[in-house]
């Protein structure tokens, strides 16, 4: 008996030995090789509590999960320095020659915390229940390309296949981002009683050091509206290791302050009480820059580092059959065009976001450098040549009241809304109105509450309720950037226009449609550039959204923190750091 | 007296229908709901949002949501969170204990101030001393809580340049967020308990300057008013010494506006501290509440809603009580 358990010790321990563990490259810190040390603390801070544990329940975008999980054990990874997934929880993958077949072997060595060994059953369980409707996870919509689902197989012991419909490149960061969940636990419950079962699972009141993870700290204390603690995965270092083969992740414990708003927060950072800050604005900046003159704290500060991946536009409303004028006028290209040389972007820049900010030309979000075509048309500020433009729609006299009129009579003006509340959009809106008001364009500006904006936003009809709206979108994918639901014709974003029909109005917007399609099935990264620059290109021509100003995304940590990207990593996207490589000295 | 009590307790079940109707009614008028911030994220479908509004029943017209959720009331049962997707009452449990606790605290402080002061006041009228408790209580009336919470924190962190400077001691006093230090799950009972007075001091001392304020004006008039009275005077005449005067014959009937309305301490424990814990970051109800509202958490604002309600009308009936019990002329037959 003894020869057999020492046999499967050793059997056990080669395997071990034979796994290659994945090796998180050093260019992706500043930190030497070597340089790390490991334990300590990081505190930082989160302004509410988790949603839930459970890893299926989230009704909103992956925060919480990202929060929870802090890069577990998925497929693929997205580096820092490259939008090209590479292989991470698989320790291969191979894209078949027409991109609907991918076939991925799982990395040996890989356990959960509890020191249950990850198997390939545990990424087929979460693809299980994130395609059950009665589950009804967020992750659902993502496994489908329009109605035809994109299916999962388990090919072998270590190995398994993704078949995809179409070949599609926002399908394919879904698999690359696929995680596992743990079968021998959520996978008993969900086989014995059904998604209720897995939905009521894990939620807030669980014990925490219950749960358990291939995430590199694991949740372990949990206190609501206070705290949440996680401490080190011991198996995680095994099959992740720095280049000088020290186990990651460095830090012993990884503390969330769970502070009700961001003064409180800042408050606590300021005392020395959290080691990270994310400043909202110059103003945080200016008070973390005097406490360092002071000599309060030693920390960095990165200033203006990215723009953040969100955007702010003016869009018109091209189904407003009440107002055939209108209707007409918001159709004319020619007409956005002048309004968008009435947005006075370098002005929001230095007014409104006091520098930190940039302007903004096309509809991928500036900071999703590789994707943003740098020649798209630009209809910078400029009175005169929108004044040309207005007065090519017949616009060139004014009236007794000093706004332009048409030979009909009919005055040159509209209504412009906001969310009441964010005062930078108001503060747009305003220098907005403001230069088209100075060549006569007759623009009341007024604000309005979030969620009657959004229903307005989202009408659908042939008379839609507003004229021009200053809102954003968030939510973006760096494998490609367009939006599915803003994009094609008929899709709920598509917020100029909303005609029952789901017809496009313009050949700019059917090109564009054609040409988001075939974008999002090119797999080929750089092919697929050029298809994005030319949506980017169809859709700048005519103005349908007019991009306005993309303000700036800043970082702070205390010198205690180390192991940050290198500078030119450092943006909205990819963060200050890879947690993993993150140490702290004394 | 028991007739009067239980005619207040039938009572209070159409008062606590209308009101739970009225809240329902006035959360049902404000556009969109939950899943409407959702809807502006590029990758999420129309139908995942209808199905998501299915599945908490947002689909359904408000009545039927009225019905269910009187329904589940009576059962104990206050709804779910869309935010935390856990029940209510747990949701809102631990905010109210963590506000209740807070409100204590500064009832304490309060008291222990505010009654020595007014009598001080009432007894010294015109003094020095009554005009520097007359401008701390005019301060502390105009004084915004959340503002003077964050201008303690600011005086906190100019010592720290004092002491940093004088004596090498870089540290922050006390506590400028939170409930909890960091290593608060390693401490001791005892260190726990004290963990939570000093991060308490700040917001609690915030919130009692308010109260105090108004307190000791009040108490400053009941005293001086029964100062003047005759049986102070034949008290006086008949060679009682000032402090048995003033203590035993002229703070007792002064106070008892103030035992009256212990009950309406009930409802402000529970209405918390208001701005100064979402200043100062203590997890109590009204960030909860504001959180909830702000994320259209509509069960999470109903529920601390009708606890609230219960608390107001359970404090005012044992506000009547009291006075019945303090005052001889106050009889309910």
């Amino acid at each position: 008996m003894k020869r057999v358990l020492l046999s499967l010790a050793i059997a056990a321990l080669a395997q071990v030995a034979l796994a290659e563990p994945f090796v998180w490259p050093s260019e992706w810190t500043v930190a030497e090789p070597g340089e790390a040390v490991s334990g300590g603390t990081l505190r930082t801070y989160d302004i509410s509590n988790p949603r839930t544990f459970n890893p299926f329940v989230s009704a909103e975008s992956h925060a919480s999960r990202d929060l929870l999980m802090l890069q577990g054990a998925s497929l693929l990874l997205l580096p820092p320095d490259s939008d090209e997934w590479i292989p991470y929880a698989a320790e291969s993958f191979e894209v078949s020659e027409d991109g609907t077949v991918v076939d991925l072997v799982l990395r040996e060595g890989i356990k959960w915390s509890d020191g249950t060994p990850v198997t390939v059953q545990d990424y087929y369980f979460r693809y299980l229940a994130e395609t059950d409707p009665d589950v009804g996870s967020n992750a659902y919509d993502s496994w489908f390309i329009g109605e035809e689902q994109i299916q999962m197989e388990i090919t072998g012991e270590r190995s398994m296949r993704f078949i995809f419909p179409v070949p599609d490149r926002t399908a394919f960061p879904v698999i690359g981002s696929h995680f596992p969940a743990p079968d021998h636990i959520l996978g008993e419950i969900y086989r014995e009683g059904g998604a209720e079962a897995l939905k009521q699972a894990w939620g807030l009141d669980v014990d925490v050091s219950e749960t358990v993870w291939t995430s590199p700290w694991v949740p372990t204390e949990f206190l609501p509206d206070e705290r949440l603690i996680y401490t080190r995965n011991p198996y995680f270092g095994e099959w992740n290791v720095d280049e000088a083969g020290n186990p990651l992740p460095y830090l012993e414990t990884y503390s969330f302050e769970l502070v009700q708003d961001q003064d409180a927060a800042l408050n606590l950072y300021l005392a020395g009480d959290i080691d990270l800050f994310a400043p909202r604005n110059l103003d945080d900046i200016g008070v973390i820059n005097v406490a360092i003159q002071n000599g309060d704290i030693d920390a960095t500060v990165i200033e203006n580092a990215s723009p953040v991946a969100s955007s702010q536009f003016i869009v018109f409303n091209w189904n407003y059959a009440s107002n055939p004028f209108k209707q007409e006028l918001f159709r004319s290209a020619d007409f956005r065009r002048a309004m968008s040389h009435l947005v006075p972007r370098e002005a929001i820049v230095e007014l409104v976001y006091g520098g930190a900010a940039s302007p903004m030309w096309s509809n991928v979000y500036q900071v999703l450098e590789y994707w943003v075509n740098p020649d798209v048309p630009k209809f910078e500020y400029d009175p005169e040549a929108a004044a040309e433009l207005l007065a090519g729609l017949g616009f060139s006299r004014r009236n007794s009241d000093g706004w332009l009129v048409n030979a009909e009579g009919q005055e040159l003006g509209f209504r412009i809304i906001t969310n009441a509340g964010n005062n930078q959009r108001e503060q747009i809106m305003q220098l907005f109105a403001d230069a088209a008001r100075d060549i006569g364009v007759n623009v009341e500006a007024q604000t309005l509450d979030f969620n009657l904006l959004v229903e307005q936003l989202l009408s659908v009809g042939e008379d839609r309720p507003f004229e021009a709206i200053l809102i954003g979108l968030t939510g973006g994918s760096r494998d490609w950037p367009f939006g599915v639901n803003v994009i094609p014709c008929g899709t709920n974003l598509h917020a100029w226009n909303q005609d029952p029909s789901g017809e496009c109005l313009s050949p700019q917007e059917t090109l564009a449609t054609n040409l988001y399609f075939e974008g999002r099935q090119t797999l080929d990264t750089e092919a697929a550039r050029e298809i994005g620059y030319e949506i980017q290109n169809v859709l700048a021509s005519i103005q349908p959204l007019i991009f306005t100003v993309s303000p700036s995304a800043h970082y702070s940590w205390l010198n205690t923190v180390r192991g940050e990207h290198p500078a030119e990593f450092i943006n909205d996207l990819v963060g200050s750091r890879e947690a993993v490589l993150t140490y702290k000295v004394q | 007296m028991f007739p009067f009590i239980v005619r207040r307790f039938v009572h209070l079940i159409p008062t606590f229908l209308g009101a739970t109707l009225l809240a329902f009614v006035i959360s049902q008028l404000v556009p969109g709901d939950y899943f409407t911030q959702l809807a502006l994220q590029p990758n999420i479908r129309p139908e995942t949002l209808a199905r998501m509004r299915a599945q908490y029943g947002l689909d359904q017209h408000w009545t039927v949501q009225y019905i269910r959720w009187m329904g589940s009331i009576f059962q104990g049962d206050l709804g779910v969170s869309f935010a935390s997707n856990q029940e209510v009452t747990d949701v809102i449990s631990r905010p109210i204990k963590n506000s209740m606790g807070l409100v204590a605290m500064s009832i304490v402080m309060l008291w222990l101030v505010a009654i020595p002061a007014g009598v001080y006041s009432a007894v010294r009228q015109y003094s020095v001393g009554d005009q520097v408790v007359s401008a701390f209580s005019y301060f502390g009336l105009a004084i915004p809580n959340f503002f003077f919470a964050q201008v303690i924190v600011l005086m906190l962190f100019v010592l720290r340049g004092f002491t940093r400077d004088a004596f090498g001691y870089n540290e922050v006093l006390l506590p400028v967020a939170g409930m909890t230090s960091s290593g608060w799950l390693q401490m001791g009972f005892w260190e726990k308990r004290y963990d939570i007075f000093l991060h308490m001091l700040i917001p609690a001392f915030v919130v009692a300057t308010a109260g105090m304020a108004g307190f000791t004006r009040v108490l400053r008039g009941q005293m001086l008013e029964y100062l003047e009275s005759d049986f102070i005077r034949t008290a006086r005449a008949k060679g009682l010494g000032d402090r048995t005067v003033t203590y035993k014959h002229a703070l007792r009937p002064a106070i008892i506006p103030f035992i009256a309305g212990i009950g309406g301490i009930l409802p402000a424990l529970i209405g918390g501290a208001g701005l100064v814990e979402v200043v100062m970051s203590w997890p109590g109800i009204t960030p909860t509440f504001l959180f909830a509202i702000q994320r259209q958490d509509i069960y999470v604002v109903l529920g601390l809603l009708v606890v609230s309600s219960l608390l107001l009308m359970v404090g005012n009936l044992l506000s009547d009580l009291l006075l019945a019990v303090v005052d001889p002329r106050i009889r309910y037959n």
